[in-house]
């Protein structure tokens, strides 16, 4: 017993060494900095937009039904059936929470007769599921058939509102054996509207501003297929507008068609074999697409397709306040803040995020949106980041190696973090910055001859955000 | 006919690459195009950690001439056949991770090393090329780039020496230095021209002395003969570098390439023109494998002038950039520090 605590009392002393040397991520910011509001100054809405943002938050936050409610049109595929339920932290709009909605999709009768993918936890990330790789008949990866298409979690199967449609899930085990599944986590969409208003010139001079550095960086940009101008949303920057993103979700996380993406989304392998079952097309029973524009309602707002009205919620969000720092149950001082911002732009982070990549140009939406300084903390640009973070899925001319520089503004109330979930630790993150093919290794080096001290006012700073 | 002499020129470059292999790495070999060829095979599990998919990447139409890229870090040392550096590491420095492919603005990173124990009193060294034939900043040599960027630093950044020549392994470097006081770490940024590109050793620790004695360490580094931006006399191992050589004036023959997809990314395509003409090797620094296939088809059918340095033929390197134009064209700025044109006038401009 004696020996025992002569042996405990040390390691103690060596935890709590630690405790006080090591520097710890103050976490996720529970007070509220009000991030969810809207960008719009309600006295000078010229246009009346804010109806449009009020009617597009209640529809964000609508529960989707197969058919037989005022909200059809789900499946027969799908991750959620709720947009909010994944973008939700730290208000309706943002990443995912610390309760996994689709942990409780099965039990409670959403999907009532699909199992459970085993990566599917109750408090880790919402997460959609992508394949990089097609498998063969025989279990095997074919690098020659790549695929990266979303691979749907849930069915409608069993519904009472689903008819006779019958489907099975992908077969996840298949894939996770074959270590041939990799997850994308919900983007938080707060300040989208200035994002979306920067124009190409302004993200085009700010890349040629990146140049001028020591660091070996030089990224490029993701461009859209129809008209050749950059494209700005989703991981990759896969998509060139807001009306594309909320489309494109709607489609493929909800399985809603809409007026951009007009017919119901099979799996990767059913698109290549016969496409939906018959039984499974038109559950809703409204024909297609299952989201149109109303014309015989009678608020301007609600005249609008549910997609047009995802848009204009996401497109007047407010950029998410910084705050105060707690670390530790203390209020961290407002000077290590300022010690962590001029320490994160000098090891080189802000090369690529940018603290600041340019100032909107005029809105015909509102003044709001205007001449606005973007303090999104990203260049909008791809680079390459290294096996250790490549995901193998291609999006538009981004490789399996290549993201946006993820937007930093709000990442003090972000619980997942990276582009997949995979920690929750903000030290961690930065050090998967590091592997061989990546443009950060050169920054994350000199984080790493930070001081201890040093180390901890980066994170502290980048909880403030 | 055209298939028989591809598939001719193909066992002859496989026989040579396969002869070279001991002393000249090709694009296959480092690690990430070793992933992509074990794909080749059935695989029952992906490794991780591996990159199979790849959007734009480089290339080269054969395996044997060196590219910049072909740099490798071996354990006491980091060689690169294209530039014919040769640096002894200094003791217990290794490389960790492999830089990034090649960018569509012709950076390259050919070595990132560093001691094995990282911290705060450790130091590292960066080696990056920007190929002069792309780049976007208004630079045309090593000692105007780092002038720039001298001029151009970041409010947080503070200079210590301003641009100044330095010899270092019996050449003439551009040494310039900066610091931040935020994080007191120290940057040593020595430029040097070789064959089209300025090459950049950066230094960074927290210790200027340590700093110091990199620098001295430097000297134990094999430079080529000729170190400038034009390179060699051409003809021999070293072609003259001529910057926009594959203009109409000089070119006999030209076929432009038919593309298959749309695409909007640049393709900057380094060529070498024997003393006949022809295009003898293609590398592409970034390309879509299509984008790739269509220029080396219709490159294959150019024809250029001999260019002819002292009354006889010689090698010259080039660059063509195809596709997208990355960047809007900065002023070049007036440098008398400028590398002086030759009597041939073959500078890089």
């Amino acid at each position: 017993m004696s020996t025992l605590r002569f042996v405990s009392l040390p390691l103690a002393l060596l935890f709590a060494a630690r405790i006080g040397l090591a520097q710890t991520d103050p976490g996720v910011q529970t007070a509220s900095r009000g991030t969810g509001a809207t960008i719009i100054n309600p006295s000078n809405d010229p246009n009346g937009f804010t109806a449009f943002f009020n009617d597009g938050f209640n529809r964000f936050q609508e529960i989707e039904t197969v058919s037989n409610s005022a909200n059809t049109g789900l499946g027969p595929r799908f991750n959620s059936n709720q947009c909010s339920s994944c973008h939700a932290q730290p208000a309706v709009g943002g990443s995912g929470a610390a309760t996994n909605p689709q942990f409780l999709i099965i039990s409670s009768g959403v999907a009532p007769d699909d199992t459970l993918p085993s990566f599917v936890t109750a408090t880790g990330p919402t997460v959609e599921a992508r394949a990089p790789f097609f498998l063969n008949s025989s279990g095997e990866i074919n690098t020659k058939a790549p695929n990266g298409g979303v691979e749907d979690l849930f069915t409608v199967t069993g519904r009472s509102d689903a008819g006779s449609c019958s489907l099975i899930q992908p077969n996840f085990a298949a894939y996770l054996a074959a270590n041939d599944l990799i997850f994308r986590i919900p983007t938080p969409t707060f300040g989208a509207g200035l994002i979306e208003n920067l124009d190409d010139s302004t993200l085009i001079a700010n890349q040629v501003n990146n140049l001028k550095n020591t660091l070996g960086i030089a990224g490029t940009f993701n461009h859209s297929g129809n008209d050749g101008t950059i494209t700005r949303f989703g991981w990759k920057a896969q998509n060139k507008s807001l009306h594309i993103f909320a489309g494109e979700a709607y489609n493929v996380e909800m399985g809603v068609s809409n007026e951009l993406f007009t017919q119901d989304r099979p799996l990767p392998e059913e698109e290549q074999a016969t496409g939906l079952p018959s039984a499974c097309l038109n559950l809703s029973g409204t024909g297609y697409p299952e989201d149109t524009s109303n014309p015989t309602q009678t608020t301007n707002a609600a005249v609008l397709d549910d997609v047009s009205a995802f848009a204009n919620f996401m497109r007047f969000l407010a950029p998410p306040p910084p705050g105060g720092v707690v670390l530790n149950g203390s209020q961290v001082p407002t000077s290590t803040i300022a010690a962590g911002s001029a320490l994160f732009n000098s090891v080189g982070c802000a090369n690529c995020h940018n603290p600041s990549p340019g100032v909107t140009q005029v809105s015909n939406f509102v003044p709001a949106l205007s001449s606005v300084q973007v303090n999104a903390f990203s260049d909008i640009e791809i680079h390459k980041m290294g096996t250790r973070l490549a995901d193998n899925v291609a999006q538009g001319s981004a490789s399996g190696e290549e993201f946006r520089t993820a937007p930093l503004w709000g990442l003090g109330q972000r619980i997942f973090l990276l582009h997949d979930g995979r920690t929750t630790d903000l030290f961690t993150a930065i050090q998967d910055h590091k592997s061989s093919g990546s443009e950060a290794t050169t920054v994350i080096e000199n984080f790493n001859k930070l001081t201890t001290t040093q180390q901890q006012e980066v994170l502290d700073f980048l909880r403030s955000l | 006919m055209k298939i028989r002499v591809f598939c001719f020129l193909f066992l002859v470059a496989s026989s040579a690459s396969l002869l070279a292999q001991s002393q000249t790495p090709s694009l296959n070999s480092n690690s990430r195009d070793s992933a992509t060829s074990s794909a080749q095979r059935p695989l029952t599990k992906l490794p991780p950690e591996t990159i199979l998919v790849r959007g734009a990447f480089s290339s080269a139409s054969d395996s044997v001439t060196p590219v910049p890229e072909s740099g490798t870090v071996s354990q006491d040392a980091f060689t690169d056949p294209y530039f014919g550096i040769n640096y002894p590491l200094p003791r217990d420095w290794f490389q960790e991770y492999e830089g990034p492919p090649p960018s569509e603005s012709g950076l390259y990173v050919l070595a990132q090393i560093g001691p094995r124990k990282d911290g705060p009193d450790s130091a590292s060294m960066l080696i990056t090329a920007q190929d002069l034939f792309f780049t976007p900043l208004p630079t045309t040599n090593a000692l105007e780039l780092n002038q720039f960027l001298n001029d151009h630093l970041q409010d947080y950044y503070k200079v210590e020496a301003a641009p100044t020549p330095m010899k270092i392994a019996g050449r003439t470097f551009s040494f310039f230095s900066y610091w931040s006081p935020a994080a007191e770490l120290h940057w040593y940024v020595l430029a040097i021209d070789i064959r089209c590109h300025a090459l950049q050793f950066v230094l960074t620790s927290r210790d200027t002395k340590l700093l110091d004695s990199l620098m001295l360490d430097l000297n134990r580094m094999k430079l080529p003969a000729d170190v400038s931006a034009t390179a060699g006399e051409g003809g021999g191992s070293v072609p003259v570098c001529i910057k926009d050589y594959a203009q109409d004036s000089n070119l006999v023959d030209r076929v432009d390439p038919i593309f298959t997809e749309h695409r909007f990314s640049p393709v900057p395509v380094r060529i070498i023109i024997d003393t006949q003409g022809k295009i003898k090797h293609i590398h592409f620094i970034s390309a879509f494998p299509d984008q790739a296939k269509a220029i080396s088809d219709a490159l294959e059918q150019w024809k250029f002038k001999p260019y002819l340095r002292d009354g006889r033929p010689v090698e010259v390197e080039t660059g063509i950039l195809f596709g997208r134009v990355p960047h809007p064209v900065a002023p070049h700025p007036v440098a008398p520090s400028a590398v002086t044109p030759r009597a041939t006038g073959a500078a890089v401009r």
